[in-house]
């Protein structure tokens, strides 16, 4: 198998083979994960926080299944709920993979200066973009299919033909979906390429990142679930809002089961691919024939003319000039802008929902845990996002600037760079917070919650703070180490159950001064014992920085077809014998 | 003065620099001349703090400068060899930063990065990112950067990298009347001519290990050479260097 594989491989052409496997790397937007990302780890991280995701969910629809005393219905009903559910987070995935990947399948200006004197046909940029794309959209719609898309199918078919029909209607819708999204992407970029002037372009193309992100993590954290085909007709025109539903009603109709009444949201789903795919293909083949020579000779950066400065003052001169460089680093770094992005739309989307029934209402709520602990949580993705962030380099070899300038003791960086958490995140959101907290009352509570939060943010930068001997954006940091399946156990495991539990105390000690002394002198004392411990460490600490890069050596593992220059002659065609 | 007494730097048991002692002094321009790959950048990090020695003393006004590094650092200048910066940020924004990493006062550091980026006719583009900015451009700014806080010790590695002619002849004269002012210059550069023009002293190393360290006027008449590239090439280059070039055009052609 692996021997017929490798030969039908090698009847592609070689540019194209060459080209495949670098792009594989590069699709991953190299800029938005560090240049020194650890891509095949991430990958597999990122990988195995899906199988596990359809693993446990697998498992819960196998219980349901084997259950003799579950009605039937109750077990079909279920299916759709997970069958909507991964739907909707093969989504996500989609949308995740399209901005992680931004721009990698549109020809960029490295392209253009790298490929562009090279007999290389535009076609096969694109064959072998596309490609790579593709292979990773595949690796993440499988991971978190694999298991739930063989099992449902099973638990809804009934019978062996059945089986096969759902598992054929499962696997085509997750593909429709995927195309669906990640063809709008492309549509949205390649258009805005090809209207506007490079440099607008970049600009726009920046901000249209952060927006998908957002809008992405935001239409999962939102999407509403239906017990069932009955109730999500009787939604109607709310439930043909989310793409998510007109899916489901393709993977109904192709599995035969759709309510006629439904049939209008199908269709929507058809002609929404239809539309996407079309836009992209159009637009991608205007950006590879027409615009790729324009790239070369627009430039990427127009001269900045307004100088605008940002408050000059954080405190001392260090402090000031720490500040300011996270700031501009954060503001102006797509890797740490995306990254952020990430911890931010999930914060944001708290701070929406928390408001969502006020606005609703039109009236003041009460002080509820529903609003206490999502406010805790904000705090905490913030302040932990900011800190992660920190750890990715913005430029390593610029680095030296920092050590030779470094005429203060460590602890003074220290000190600047907690102040610059503070300024970032802590500050801000509590800030948020307290816009929120005016529609909520009573005011006593609010400001008990405030002060409360206050300390908890002390607290948390406190304890971002532990072991910290690094400027920010100054080392380096591999996101293949960041451990994002530790990461995601430990904020679901961990915190969400202790801001339950706090905003549970929080409600028992409103009114009550003693009970509220109690509670606020907690975070008080562990904040301000770990402040002085980060204080005494910080004495005898040492500055880190890795300046040295470490060597990446892509293998493109065509050894055996380069040496053999009567092959590689044959396959590259037109041009081919001057690159061999 | 700075002094370097048996300076020694190895990588894995390789050495890179290989037991270098020279001086420079104040009021001279100390040029430091060898191939790629001869120590010259490894032995100016040494200097900088950026790299740690494997063995041997390194002084300034006769204090190891470990002793007191960040009174060292305070004042030393230092153009690396590569133009690394934070490319994100515009020339302004750099320099400002570094008046601020050095804790300068904020006001009387304006106006100097002000001034200075006049005279090498980068005022128009301060704001623009470094990202956009040429290699030329990126060089004036690390120029600057290095002699922002008016440093005593001047080290320049390979500065004339990038810089259009009249920006080089601008740095050139700056390099001699730095020196006349008192200040200790040690810079490096591949451009024979220059160095033969602006240096009082050169040293000369290759693969690591002193070779020469003296007056180019001395040097001519011990080596009965008639310029600085022909001393060079005699110390320095191993390799016929016509008959390499012949063997490179054979090969391509």
């Amino acid at each position: 198998m692996g021997g017929v594989w490798t030969k039908l491989v090698e009847r592609l052409p070689l540019q194209f083979r060459v080209l495949y496997r670098q792009f594989l790397l590069q699709v991953i937007d190299l800029e938005a994960l560090s240049i020194e990302a650890d891509i095949p780890r991430f990958l597999g991280q990122f990988a195995g926080v899906l199988i596990l995701i359809t693993i446990f969910q697998t498992i819960q629809c196998l219980f349901a299944a084997g259950n003799p005393k579950q009605p039937p219905w109750v077990v079909a009903n279920l299916a759709l709920q997970k069958e909507q559910s991964f739907i909707a987070g093969t989504m996500l995935i989609a949308g995740l993979i399209a901005v992680v990947s931004w721009d990698g399948v549109f020809p960029d200006r490295r392209d253009a200066m790298v490929l562009g004197p090279l007999p290389v046909k535009p076609q096969t940029i694109l064959a072998a973009k596309l490609a790579a794309s593709g292979a990773l959209l595949a690796v993440g719609v499988v991971a978190l299919n694999f298991s739930t898309g063989t099992v449902l199918p099973w638990v809804m078919g009934g019978s062996l033909f059945g089986f096969l029909r759902a598992l054929f209607s499962w696997w085509f819708t997750m593909a429709a979906a995927t195309a669906f999204l990640y063809g709008a992407v492309l549509t949205v970029q390649g258009w805005s390429a090809l209207l506007l002037s490079r440099p607008a372009f970049l600009r726009v193309s920046a901000l249209l990142q952060l927006a998908a992100f957002a809008l992405f993590l935001m239409g999962w954290i939102f999407q509403p679930s239906f017990p069932g085909l009955h109730a999500m007709s009787i939604a109607g025109r709310f439930a043909g809002k989310w793409p998510a539903c007109w899916f489901l009603c393709v993977f109904q109709q192709l599995d035969g089961t759709l309510p006629s009444e439904l049939a209008w949201m199908a269709h929507r789903a058809w002609v929404a691919v239809g539309v996407s795919v079309a836009g992209a293909g159009t637009s991608l083949l205007l950006c590879y024939f027409r615009t790729m020579k324009k790239t070369v000779e627009q430039p990427d950066l127009v001269p900045g003319g307004s100088g605008r400065r940002l408050p000059t003052h954080w405190g001392n001169s260090l402090e000031t000039a720490i500040v300011q460089f996270c700031i501009r680093s954060l503001a102006r770094s797509k890797q740490h802008r995306v990254i952020y992005a990430f911890y931010l739309a999930i914060s944001f989307a708290i701070a929406v929902s928390t408001i969502e029934s006020v606005v609703q209402t039109r009236a003041a709520r009460p002080v509820t845990p529903e609003f206490l602990m999502p406010t805790m949580l904000m705090l905490c993705l913030a302040i932990a996002g900011l800190r992660s962030i920190f750890s990715l380099p913005v430029s390593l070899k610029a680095n030296w600037v920092l050590q030779v300038t470094q005429l203060r003791p460590p602890e003074q960086y220290i000190a600047a760079t907690r102040r610059a958490l503070l300024v970032m995140s802590a500050i801000p959101v509590w800030l948020v917070v307290a816009g929120l907290s005016l529609c909520f009352r009573p005011w006593h509570a609010v400001a008990e919650h405030l002060i409360f939060l206050a300390l908890l943010a002390w607290l948390l930068t406190e304890l971002s703070m532990l072991n910290v001997s690094k400027i920010p954006f100054a080392c380096s940091f591999l996101p293949g180490k960041m451990n994002i399946q530790y990461l995601f156990w430990a904020l679901a495991v961990v915190f969400i159950p202790i801001a339950m539990t706090l905003a549970h105390e929080e409600i028992i000690a409103f009114g009550n001064t003693r009970l509220m002394a109690a509670l606020l002198a907690v975070p008080a004392i562990f904040a301000a014992g770990l402040c002085v411990w980060n204080r005494h460490e910080a004495r005898s600490a040492v500055l880190y920085y890795e300046e040295q890069e470490p060597e990446v050596v892509m293998r493109l593992g065509l050894a055996g077809a380069i040496l053999q220059p009567r092959e590689a002659t044959s396959s590259l065609g037109e041009g081919g014998s001057q690159n061999a | 003065m700075l002094e370097l007494r048996r300076v020694s730097k190895r990588y894995s048991g390789i050495p890179a620099v290989d037991d270098v002692s020279f001086t420079a002094r104040p009021g001279e321009v100390t040029g430091y001349l060898g191939p790629n790959g001869s120590g010259k950048s490894t032995t100016m990090k040494m200097i900088t703090g950026l790299i740690e020695r494997s063995a041997g003393h390194i002084l300034f006004e006769g204090r190891a400068i470990e002793d007191d590094l960040m009174g060292f650092k305070r004042r030393m200048g230092y153009v690396p060899e590569e133009p690394h910066l934070y490319n994100h940020l515009s020339g302004a924004e750099y320099l400002t930063m570094v008046g601020q990493l050095r804790g300068l006062p904020a006001r009387p550091t304006a106006e100097r990065i002000d001034g200075m980026l006049r005279l090498l006719s980068l005022y128009d583009d301060r704001h623009a990112s470094i990202s956009g900015y040429s290699k030329g451009m990126r060089q004036k700014v690390l120029i600057i950067a290095a002699l922002l806080h008016n440093p005593d010790l001047v080290l320049l590695d390979e500065p004339f990298s990038g810089l259009d002619v009249a920006s080089a002849l601008v740095l050139r004269s700056l390099i001699q009347e730095l020196a006349k002012r008192g200040k200790v210059v040690l810079f490096s550069s591949h451009e024979l001519d220059t160095v033969e023009r602006v240096s009082s002293r050169v040293i000369i190393l290759h693969k690591g290990k002193l070779v020469a360290d003296d007056s180019i006027e001395r040097l001519r008449s011990l080596m009965e050479l008639p310029t600085l590239e022909a001393i060079f090439s005699q110390l320095a280059v191993e390799q016929d260097t016509d008959a390499m070039a012949r063997e490179m055009a054979d090969l391509v052609s």
